[in-house]
């Protein structure tokens, strides 16, 4: 009989309401620079260029104005979200074209397992799943508004 | 870019590498909306970054890739998070260099 390893939800360790760059690449690098200052990841660049790499290859907008870039990496010290707002909308590649105003950056540390990360990336997904969830997200007063959003949607 | 930043690229690489390769975490993934990477491109990105590598590094990590999985552990408190020996006092490489730990044969990230 197999053992199966449902992993907890990342602590989110940062809401960010007003997103300011519009295009993917410097929103990545905003947005792993507010992670750095919290102490949730060793060093910038590399995982900036891994999240990069990975756009590259298969771009992370999932449509619906909905990205969830993400990444196990040795720069991650604890597992995290970060989740991030665009009122203006970013360029991401989607596949429906439409610009992205959510961020759901998923972040894993090296010793996770791809099943950890995965089931991480799924449920980031699920929250954004469901068009009432995402214009509540859009819609929220402030960062403490959005954290309580994905807390309701992950319980 | 010098070798530890090369090194930290190809070990974060193998490790995207390992999600494309499981059918099941794709399966998941491409239900969820996105788009797969091709391993062609991995494979073309990994081949130029092995190229970067002084050949003796490359070597160690691709032992170490091979026997655990994993190429690089990072150091923590001066133990390794590879397989948790604490290192010796006397090993204090710069932080861009990168070390062999003596007793898991992994490439060790100080910083």
């Amino acid at each position: 009989m197999g053992i199966t390893c449902v992993p907890v939800v990342p602590h989110l360790a940062l809401c960010i309401p007003d997103l300011g760059p519009r295009k993917r690449d410097a929103s990545l690098q905003h947005m792993l620079a507010h992670a750095r200052d919290s102490g949730s990841l060793r060093d910038l660049d590399s995982i900036h260029d891994a999240l990069l790499l990975r756009e590259r290859l298969g771009p992370t907008a999932i449509g619906r104005g909905v990205a969830v870039p993400n990444a196990r990496a040795l720069a991650v010290l604890e597992p995290r979200w970060i989740l991030a707002r665009s009122a203006r909308g970013i360029e991401w590649n989607a596949p429906d074209g439409q610009p992205v105003h959510l961020v759901l950056m998923v972040l894993s540390p090296p010793d996770w397992t791809v099943r950890a990360h995965v089931e991480a990336v799924a449920r980031a997904a699920a929250i954004t799943r469901l068009a009432r969830a995402r214009t509540r997200l859009l819609e929220a007063r402030g960062a403490e508004e959005m954290a309580a959003l994905v807390r309701q949607g992950t319980s | 870019m010098n070798s530890l930043d090369a090194l930290t690229r190809l070990h974060d690489l193998d490790l995207l590498s390992q999600l494309v390769q499981d059918r099941a975490a794709a399966a998941r993934l491409g239900a969820l909306g996105f788009s797969p990477p091709g391993p062609a491109g991995l494979e073309r990105v990994r081949a130029r970054l092995a190229g970067s590598l002084e050949r003796r590094w490359l070597s160690i990590y691709e032992r170490a890739h091979a026997r655990y999985g994993r190429g690089l552990a990072a150091v923590r408190d001066r133990v390794c998070q590879g397989c948790f020996i604490t290192l010796p006092t006397a090993a204090l490489p710069g932080p861009d260099a990168p070390m062999m730990c003596e007793s898991c044969g992994r490439v060790l990230c100080w910083r």
